[in-house]
């Protein structure tokens, strides 16, 4: 690759994006097309009024086009998130949430605004649960462990975005706390 | 079939827009080289068009046909670019935007010598059309596609009449043979002469728009004589020629806006949005602004408009004002609104806002002292302090902004302002900008068409008013200076040889200091770009803003010093201005600014001449036809419009200056040039203004 050195450490977000974008949501297509193959596989046929599973970049495209209307998933509307967001700031631990939740409401609210219902709020909702979870994340450093690091339900940008700190930090609470090894003479005296 | 009806016309024998969308993406599909030449789009440089080309580029983009937009400013370029797509061997479609409706595109002068497997769209606001475009059959005239808005239903009277002179044999068969050959050889002469410009303008030459219309018709008449044995008598003969000059000669006009016209496309497509909405109103507005349009017009496809807005938006904000906010940061809704007829005031003040606008300035007669003192009598009577007005309309003081309506509609009526506003439509832009009026916005893009580069203006800077950030003053416009052309030529050149490219422009800006413009030809190339990013662009359209307030003070005090100076000569029932010095003259050489300036003095003057005559207006409604020429000092020639004035503000008359001013050029032997597609806007050789001019009025008795 050619990403300058600070780069490389791990996967930019716009990378993430394109890997989320392999995930299918439904649509309702407005063009009827044969079932085509593409290299990720097999997608269609697009019959209009019939619902269908593309994978989001192809509905990304088609949406552009104004080709199709995209249904957002189950977990992107004000109350889910609304839901979430209490869990989130009552609970200690991380809520459920979709592992690439993320970029896909990221993609949708970029591309298809006028297929949520009220954007603005989901918007703003998602900041606010990305703040909430930023917050434990970085609470999680405290209690960082040289062995072992369980979070669970940490979704794929936030695994991300604290991979290197701390994969450093981990190494070296590793180096710090390395037991002595066994039988070594200069211990004994 | 040649002209395209629209679709409230169209049935199952009559394809309409969507069937020649249709086709024009079967052929793209079809062809097996799809270059970006294969599909290209001739635009010429004015509001409307760019708009319509825009709605257009973006249909395309969402169904993958790569196309290319070229810019075309008159009917010289156009022949260069005819020449040019002559080489061009996978062009399947030409889309033309407001231009070549007058022109016979059939014959082999224009389109004819094309492959067959060429369609040319033709896609014109302007009237009259040329029949033998509009009803041409066979294999040359199928292809010529118009895009018509309903007009030439009415022109039955006008078909037959053509139908019958072009294949109906001549009556004396010698005479015609010898009349043809003249023809023919006349029009060789006319066309060298138009190839060497106006420099050898030594031969009379006939009108081309006459032209095309009888020897066009003559000469496919000869080619039909054999098939045809059934003759006219002369009389016949004559009245339906009379029928043709009537149509051609009534001056020209404009029917529905191209992007009026793309925008019905659009809808029977299913596919229209805000932002193609917001493009077909422009084009609209555009049209009433510059005065193409009257009233009446105008309100039938507003009331339209009304309803798609309604159809396409979240209903408006219960509190619906001059100072409508946008509702969240997406906000990129329409609202229908009552516009005042003040220069952008949003973005100005409102003391200049009105000062400006030339509603206003012709009602109160802002050129004199006591026009100014009637203005701010008026504002003195609404109880709007001067300091007050003088704040940006943003800082004003809160209560004065909420009842500036209530106030203006009470008081105004008493100094004339009696239709202070009309119906239009405001755009917000999230949090980014302003809600923008549809008439601000085409004043900003028609600014940056005309002088986005190329011309040295100043702009007043927000807050230096009245000495504030040091002296005040402005700073030089260079904002069309960073058009995406500049970037792409960067882009595209090799870094070795870079310094080589660096070295030729800097030796170009030298030779374009030292003669002037020559060195920077196509600027208006490059402003068409700018205009047409700043469509999609509210940072870029905000700036272009100021620069249009730039323009309309330089047209106020240019035309307040001529009405001061009363540099207006009455020749014969015209009224002629000549600008030979000032400060302004490189603006002015623009049509579209001179345009602009010759509708503000038809304004201006006719409310003038009526409170001056009372006992003589009555009889003396008419206003007359205005001619403003300007001198471009590098080129040495003049820059001349001619605007008819209407008898009423908001109406409206055809125009008949394009075939006066080919008439008169004909008798008097001018050397002069026709750059842009307008016919009433001609560019005439220094010595030969004088004669011109006179010529020009005498002929002028006969309307």
């Amino acid at each position: 690759m050619s990403l300058p050195p600070s780069l490389r450490a791990s996967i930019t977000p716009p990378e993430l994006e394109l890997v989320a974008s392999e995930q299918l949501v439904e649509i309702v297509p407005l063009v009827s097309m044969e079932r085509t193959a593409f290299i990720s596989g097999a997608y269609g046929p697009l019959r209009p009024p019939t619902k269908c599973k593309v994978p989001l970049w192809m509905a990304s495209n088609l949406k552009l086009k104004k080709k199709c209307h995209i249904i957002p998933p189950t977990w992107l509307n004000v109350e889910f998130l609304q839901d979430r967001l209490t869990q989130e700031t009552t609970l200690p631990s991380f809520s459920e949430m979709p592992f690439r939740f993320a970029e896909v409401a990221k993609i949708l609210l970029d591309v298809a605004p006028d297929d949520l219902q009220n954007p603005e709020k989901i918007r703003t909702l998602l900041k606010d649960i990305r703040e909430a979870r930023q917050a434990k994340s970085r609470e999680g450093l405290s209690k960082l462990d040289p062995n072992e690091l369980i979070l669970q339900n940490l979704a794929a940008m936030e695994i991300n975005e604290i991979r290197p700190f701390f994969v450093r930090g981990m190494s070296v609470l590793t180096q710090l706390t390395r037991e002595p090894p066994a039988g070594d003479p200069m211990d004994e005296t | 079939m040649v002209y395209l009806p629209p679709p409230h016309l169209a049935s199952a024998s009559r394809p309409s827009y969507a069937e020649a969308y249709a086709k024009i993406l079967a052929a793209h599909r079809r062809s097996p080289k799809t270059a970006a030449s294969s599909v290209i789009i001739l635009v010429s440089p004015d509001v409307d068009s760019l708009c319509a080309s825009k709605i257009l580029a973006d249909l395309f983009k969402q169904d993958d046909v790569m196309h290319r937009v070229i810019p075309v400013s008159g009917h010289a370029e156009l022949e260069r670019i005819r020449d040019e797509l002559t080489t061009y061997t996978d062009l399947h479609t030409l889309i033309m935007f407001n231009m070549g409706a007058i022109l016979d595109l059939p014959s082999s002068e224009w389109f004819g010598d094309f492959p067959t497997s060429l369609t040319v769209h033709v896609i014109d606001s302007s009237r009259p059309l040329n029949l033998s475009s509009v009803f041409g059959a066979g294999e040359n005239g199928d292809r010529i596609v118009i895009w018509d808005d309903g007009g030439v239903e009415h022109l039955q009277e006008e078909r037959k009449a053509w139908e019958v002179l072009t294949y109906a044999p001549e009556v004396d068969s010698d005479e015609e043979s010898d009349f043809d050959s003249d023809e023919e050889a006349d029009e060789e002469d006319d066309y060298e002469e138009d190839e060497e410009d106006y420099e050898d303008g030594h031969s009379a030459s006939p009108s081309r728009k006459r032209r095309s219309l009888d020897d066009g018709a003559r000469r496919r008449g000869k080619r039909r004589k054999v098939d045809q044995p059934n003759r006219l008598s002369r009389e016949e003969r004559e009245q339906h020629e009379h029928r043709l000059m009537k149509y051609y000669e009534s001056g020209t006009w404009h029917g529905q806006s191209a992007a009026g016209t793309m925008y019905i496309l659009a809808t029977v497509l299913e596919r229209v949005d805000s932002d193609l909405l917001w493009y077909a109103i422009l084009g609209l507005t555009y049209q009433y602004i510059t005065s193409r349009i009257s009233r009446e017009e105008y309100d039938k496809y507003q009331s339209i408009y009304h309803d798609e807005v309604a159809r396409l938006n979240p209903a408006p904000p219960t509190v619906l004002g001059d100072d409508l906010k946008a509702q969240n940061a997406d906000d990129n809704s329409i609202y229908a609104s009552d516009e005042l007829r003040f220069m952008m005031f949003r973005h100005w003040n409102l003391y200049d806002a009105m000062y400006h606008s030339s509603y206003v300035a012709s009602k109160l007669g802002i050129w004199k002292e006591r026009g100014r003192k009637r203005l701010t009598g008026l504002l003195a009577k609404m109880g709007f302090s001067i300091p007050e007005t003088q704040q940006p309309y943003p800082h004003m003081a809160r209560d004065l902004k909420m009842s500036l309506r209530q106030k203006l509609d009470q008081l105004a009526p008493e100094y004339g302002l009696v239709e202070l506003s009309y119906p239009s439509f405001m755009r917000c832009y999230g949090y980014r900008s302003q809600p923008l009026s549809a008439g601000d916005a085409v004043e900003a893009i028609s600014a940056l068409l005309d002088i986005a580069g190329g011309t040295r203006i100043e702009v007043e800077v927000e807050g230096a008013r009245n000495g504030g950030e040091w002296f005040g003053g402005g700073k030089v416009w260079e904002g069309g200076r960073e058009g995406r052309l500049r970037d792409d030529e960067r882009e595209n050149v090799p870094p070795d040889i870079l310094a080589q490219v660096v070295k030729a422009q800097v030796r170009a800006q030298a030779e374009g200091k030292a003669n002037g413009e020559g060195g920077d030809v196509d600027w208006w190339v490059k402003n068409f770009w700018s205009a047409f990013d700043a469509l999609s662009d509210i940072e870029r359209l905000r700036e272009a803003i100021s620069l249009s307030m730039a323009l309309h003070r330089a047209i106020i005090r240019q035309g307040s010093s001529i009405i001061d100076k009363q540099d207006i000569k009455t020749l014969r029932g015209h009224r002629v201005v000549i600008l030979a010095q000032g400060p302004d003259l490189p603006l002015f050489v623009h049509p579209g600014i001179l345009g602009r300036l010759a509708l503000w003095l038809v304004d201006a003057l006719r409310d003038r001449a009526n409170a001056t005559t009372p006992a003589y207006s009555r009889n003396k409604r008419k206003s007359l036809p205005c001619v403003v020429a300007c001198l471009n000092e590098k080129t040495g020639t003049y820059m001349v419009v001619g605007v008819t004035g209407a008898a009423d503000f908001d109406d409206f008359r055809k125009n008949e200056f394009g075939l006066a001013f080919l008439d008169a050029k004909e008798r008097c032997n001018a050397r002069t040039r026709h750059g842009t597609f307008d016919t009433s806007v001609l560019e005439i050789n220094k010595d030969d203004l004088k004669v011109f001019l006179e010529t020009l009025c005498e002929g002028g008795e006969r309307y």
